[in-house]
């Protein structure tokens, strides 16, 4: 008889050692290996990896009791391993002695065959010795965040920061959003039903559908040509906010992968003219994926919105979405490797990024239109800081309090400006939305 | 010591039906030898006399990492079976292949061993699974017998066009 699954959890190991000792991110890591195993295999990996960094500082823990002294540097792959042992005895339902033997294979596969002893005995010793009941040591591996990013919940939210660092290490739902030119939400809902995928409306967001389970997008009907795309409900409330004015000439100054820049055009329809601006000429590329997959275009440009020389016709725009580069923060449930690669020190950086950008696209905006400011941080330097600094420097600048529709009142949390979805409210990611007029003079 | 050819499905004399051992001597002892070596390097945790193509009852185990357990059972028969388990299985008979099969939690089995000797063993978890397995080939089954005639014939024709790649490279 042979060992099944070692092959997956190697290079389970050799994925999370490429986020925590290269800081890769998960999405880059998993698209560079998969390619190793078969088909079959890769929503196991995937649930390994994402699971193993969901818990990372709780498994780093054991792992520091387990090992009498760490491993040499050449051998940090066995510490990933170890890990990944870990998290199946603790936290799946695979059955003990198929986790054990086929992790202790992994390791030969990972041509280190005097460390698969080691692997054996650790996580004998974890089963043994009922590790997984002692309490955690520390509040990073209590909650599974780093220590700074507690903090910062904790100062911003001081009754809700354990909701948030609970919801984050939870798993995601999968959002669809149904192009409104073609179907409404319910027909387009009553379609699955009939393929037994069932799945549920959110009221306030028209378009959105939460499915039961994840699904592969080619299981959705009319997918590749564009009845449906798959987007958290939260990053489905700006575009209907923005377009609510009737804006016509619409800037969507931070457009890549072009989720929203694809829900603009499908309400929006062929009344509005729509600039799609982003800096990352790779990721424009997928701007103009997802566009030909709805049958919309816009006019876009490779540029950086806050140098306007570079790129602007001189046109003002009566609606502007500045969907601002961001931590993340939100969608730590979606991407649990932001938790390692962030650092304390980016907050900072990011914050006078979004600035720059809302004081660079200001002047475009013409007397009587709106810029609806947006992020998926739950983390206020980047979010009502921002617009207050703002609001305080711009006499010309008044928040638009009202809300596209009263439905999303309960999903939303009012800040000093703006408005917070928490992550887990309603299944919805972590987001950020404020919208600003311009006052005419 | 040598290390031995494992058979591949779908092979035909995998599908022998093993005799008995009649006796245990110091020329099966170095065949168990040459077994344990094979399955060592193969890695695997189990083989088959079967696999190795001799068509006696008989097979070895070791389901640990370190080769600290290994099992010798020549002429086995389950006593007792009780409970259900279902894991992943592969086959050194069927290399890059793992499918579900459901075995007996826990079995009582009798056998002789290296020395001859008769013996009584209860095993459970990894080894239950593995001797129920090796058991089968003795029997000339396989665990592909227990999956779906499409997926086994889809497993037969891609392990055939396989091997034939490995010959023309050989070839080549
Ligand atoms: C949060 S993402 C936008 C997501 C997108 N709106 C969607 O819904 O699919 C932020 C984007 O801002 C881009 N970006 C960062 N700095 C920029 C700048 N100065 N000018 C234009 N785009 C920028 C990044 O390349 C990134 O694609």
């Amino acid at each position: 008889m042979a060992v099944a699954g070692a092959k997956v959890r190697a290079v389970a190991a050799e994925v999370l050692d490429a986020v925590i000792s290269n800081g890769e991110s998960l999405d880059t890591a998993i698209a560079s290996h998969e390619v190793r195993i078969s088909p079959d295999d890769r929503s196991l990996l995937r649930m390994l990896c994402y699971g193993a960094l969901r818990r990372h500082w709780t498994l780093q823990g054991w792992v520091a009791q387990l090992l009498e002294r760490p491993l040499q540097r050449k051998d940090r792959v066995i510490n990933a391993l170890l890990r990944i042992g870990l998290y199946q005895l603790n936290d799946t339902r695979i059955p003990d002695h198929a986790a054990v033997s086929q992790t202790v294979e992994a390791a030969r596969l990972l041509r280190r065959p005097k460390l698969a002893g080691l692997i054996n005995a650790c996580l004998r010793r974890f089963q043994r010795d009922n590790l997984a009941d002692i309490s955690p040591a520390t509040e990073e591996a209590r909650w599974n965040h780093p220590q700074w990013l507690i903090e910062m919940f904790r100062r911003d939210w001081p009754d809700d920061w354990e909701a948030i660092l609970c919801a984050n290490n939870e798993r995601a739902p999968m959002w669809l959003r149904v192009n409104s030119s073609r179907h409404d939400a319910v027909s387009y809902r009553a379609q699955l039903g009939d393929l037994a995928i069932p799945a549920e409306t959110l009221a306030g967001v028209p378009d959105a559908l939460r499915l039961a389970e994840p699904r592969g997008v080619d299981e959705l009907p009319g997918f590749a040509e564009g009845d449906v795309s798959v987007q958290d409900a939260a990053a489905q409330i700006g575009a209907r906010w923005l377009l609510g004015s009737k804006a016509t000439r619409v800037l969507d100054a931070c457009a890549a992968p072009g989720g929203k820049t694809g829900h603009l055009l499908e309400v929006g329809g062929e009344e509005i003219a729509l600039t799609a601006v982003d800096s990352d000429a790779s990721r424009v590329e997928s701007i103009r994926g997802n566009l030909a997959r709805i049958g919309r275009s816009a006019t876009i440009i490779v540029a950086d919105a806050s140098k306007q020389s570079e790129w602007w016709d001189g046109q003002a725009f009566d609606g502007i979405l500045l969907d601002a580069p961001c931590s993340a923060t939100g969608v730590i449930r979606r991407h649990p490797d932001i938790k390692l690669l962030r650092r304390a020190s980016d907050i900072e950086r990011l914050s006078d990024l979004q600035s720059g950008l809302l004081e660079a696209l200001w002047p475009l905006l013409l007397p009587g239109g709106r810029l609806l400011y947006a992020t998926c941080s739950t983390l206020s330097a980047e979010n009502e800081a921002v617009l207050g600094r703002f609001l305080a420097s711009h006499d010309d600048a008044v928040e638009d309090d009202v809300l596209p529709n009263n439905n999303i009142r309960d999903l939303m949390r009012r800040r000093a400006c703006g408005y917070q979805i928490l992550p887990g409210t309603a299944g919805l990611d972590g987001f950020y939305y404020a919208c600003l007029e311009k006052k005419v003079s | 010591m040598a290390k031995l050819k494992i058979l591949e499905f779908p092979d035909p004399r995998l599908r022998t039906k093993a005799t008995p051992v009649e006796v245990v001597d110091d020329n099966l002892r170095a065949f168990i030898g040459d077994m344990f070596e094979t399955m060592y390097a193969a890695p695997g945790i189990g083989l088959a006399a079967t696999q190795v193509d001799l068509h006696k009852r008989l097979l070895i185990t070791d389901v640990t990492a370190d080769k600290s357990e290994p099992h010798v059972l020549i002429n086995p028969e389950i006593l007792e079976r009780d409970g259900v388990t279902i894991s992943d299985e592969g086959c050194l008979s069927v290399p890059g292949y793992y499918e579900e099969v459901e075995r007996a939690e826990h079995i009582r089995v009798r056998f002789i061993d290296r020395q001859g000797e008769a013996q009584e063993m209860e095993a459970e978890g990894l080894l239950a699974i593995c001797i129920q397995h090796e058991m089968d080939h003795l029997d000339g089954k396989l665990f592909v017998d227990y999956l779906s005639e499409a997926k086994r014939q889809r497993i037969r024709k891609k392990l055939l066009k396989e091997r034939r790649h490995q010959s023309a490279a050989v070839v080549l």
